[in-house]
């Protein structure tokens, strides 16, 4: 049996949890920045 | 009621479903790891002998399963109790049983289906020999849909109730037996290559049942909770 | 003042943390790139497969790294929780909580590739052993500190009962590894991944490379969570509304 399906598939995956494990604060942090400077432009505008 | 309006109202409560669940989408993920750490603590608790394992396989898995539906099936209809839009689908003059099945639709998808595609993970921890594991599959996919079917008409009955969670697995539980026996026969008649088309045609025969009944069943039970 | 304690006390500042780490993660990544990238070429290019198991010990390269990053992390949580409930330390509370899913991702990466090394070596995707059940149990435990903190409204509550949660688990785990295996060796399982002879030297230095690697790569996750936590926690605090006026500029 061929061991590459097993290596390519083990790297991948590790490759694939590494990067959303190491992407996933940066995508929430955008996210959150946005949401709290629409809600300060919103509050500005009330005022 | 015009058959457009139960349509687009029947799609109208799935999608809010949906994005109820979304945003509890945390609390929706215990059942299943809880599935996870049940059918962990098995090989714990009586070897890891692979031939024991898989001998108790296709039943381990199912009651695994049936444990976790019942931990997502007592929140199935309580936040809406408790804030009143129960009651306000109740008096929307809709039908009830349309509500209940889209409620229960809902809920197979973010609690049911999860146990099915988990199902060949587990097959692999309990050694369950390949051959059993497309039944497996296919008992599930057709099992857990009447797992939230019935498990709504507990879920309904004691909504009102302030232990009712308790009290829902000694509901259901029972009514699940049938649904239990039937699986875990078509999984083993498979796994030594004996017929098991008769288990699983019953088990579709009781899918159809409940679909056609059990959400009547679930609209008088929440009718009833709410007097 | 002693600048030690200078330093401690500063850091225990949200803004100052938020400010500093923020230049630090950028460093972090660009070492984790170069060690991973360094390793994995001497791993998969240089490094000779295995006499016994062939091409499939270059799986080895992520697994046992990631096993130990799985074990270190929780260690790390319990004695940051540790500091945080006596001490009450804010910013201990938060790095616990930002430790959790990377720790998990580890575990996981540890029990898939430790699945998929077994099926191509010793003939099965999984086996009861001490050390895969161990990690599975693991595994379990990072959920729950994950979902217990999630349980609360109360983000600072809800740290300190992770933060417990951790110190529990990881006395347990020492006691959960060694019952475990005294269970496997009255059952007679097998086990995957025996410690064969000692391990050559051409492999030796890729896997301390990528174990290192690892280091940094939390190291960097570690702080861009915990900034992110600050930022969630704090939003309605001077320093975030200031941070938010400037960066619209």
């Amino acid at each position: 049996m061929s061991h590459t399906p097993f290596i390519v598939g083990a790297y991948l995956i590790s490759a694939v949890v590494l990067f959303w494990a190491a992407i996933a604060p940066v995508v929430n942090k955008r996210s959150l920045l946005r949401q709290l400077k629409n809600r300060q432009t919103r509050m500005d505008k009330l005022q | 009621m015009s058959k457009q309006a139960t349509g687009t109202a029947f799609m109208a409560l799935l999608r809010r479903d949906f994005l109820l669940a979304y945003r509890r989408r945390a609390e929706l993920l215990q059942p299943l790891v809880f599935l996870l750490v049940v059918v962990t603590l098995f090989p714990l608790g009586v070897g890891p002998s692979p031939t024991l394992l898989a001998n108790i396989a296709p039943g381990v898995i199912w009651i695994a399963a049936l444990l976790a539906t019942v931990l997502s099936l007592d929140s199935l209809f309580r936040s809406d109790f408790e804030d009143g839009t129960l009651e306000q689908m109740v008096l929307s003059g809709q039908s009830l049983a349309l509500i209940a099945l889209a409620r229960t639709v809902a809920h197979w998808l973010v609690a049911g289906l999860p146990i099915v595609l988990l199902s060949p993970l587990l097959a692999m921890w309990m050694n369950l020999p390949d051959e059993g594991l497309l039944i497996l599959i296919e008992s599930l996919a057709i099992g857990t849909p009447v797992l939230s079917l019935i498990g709504a008409i507990g879920g309904a009955l004691t909504v009102s109730l302030k232990r009712g969670g308790q009290l829902l697995s000694l509901l259901v539980f029972p009514l699940y037996v049938p649904l239990l026996i039937l699986a875990t026969s078509a999984v083993s008649s498979a796994v030594v290559d004996l017929p098991y088309t008769g288990q699983l045609g019953l088990m579709v025969a009781g899918l159809i049942a409940s679909l056609t009944l059990a959400p009547f069943a679930t609209a008088a039970a929440l009718k009833l909770s709410l007097s | 003042m002693n600048p030690i304690f200078l330093f401690f006390h500063k850091t225990g500042s949200p803004p100052w943390f938020y400010k500093y780490s923020g230049k630090l993660i950028p460093w972090l990544w660009a070492v984790f790139l170069a060690l991973t990238v360094y390793g994995l070429y001497l791993g998969l290019v240089v490094a000779p497969a295995d006499y016994q198991q062939g091409e499939s010990v270059r799986i080895m390269y992520l697994h046992v790294p990631s096993a130990w990053m799985s074990m270190m992390i929780y260690g790390l949580m319990a004695i940051m929780g540790f500091i945080a409930l006596v001490w009450r330390i804010r910013i201990m509370e938060v790095l616990v909580i930002s430790s959790a899913p990377v720790g998990a991702a580890f575990t996981i990466i540890a029990l898939i590739t430790g699945s998929l090394w077994g099926r191509p070596t010793w003939g099965t995707y999984w086996v009861w052993d001490a050390r895969l059940t161990s990690e599975l149990v693991l595994l379990f435990l990072y959920f729950g500190v994950i979902a217990l903190y999630n349980a609360f409204d109360e983000p600072r509550k809800a740290a300190r009962a992770a933060s417990l949660m951790s110190i529990v688990g990881a006395i347990n785990l020492p006691i959960i590894y060694f019952s475990v295996e005294w269970w496997n060796t009255l059952h007679q399982g097998s086990s995957m991944g025996s410690d064969g002879p000692g391990i050559h030297p051409s492999m030796l230095l890729p896997l301390l490379l990528m174990a290192t690697a690892t280091k940094f790569f939390y190291g960097a996750n570690l702080l861009s969570r915990a900034r992110l936590t600050l930022l969630k926690q704090d939003h309605r605090k001077r320093w975030v509304q200031d941070l938010l006026s400037k960066e619209s500029h």
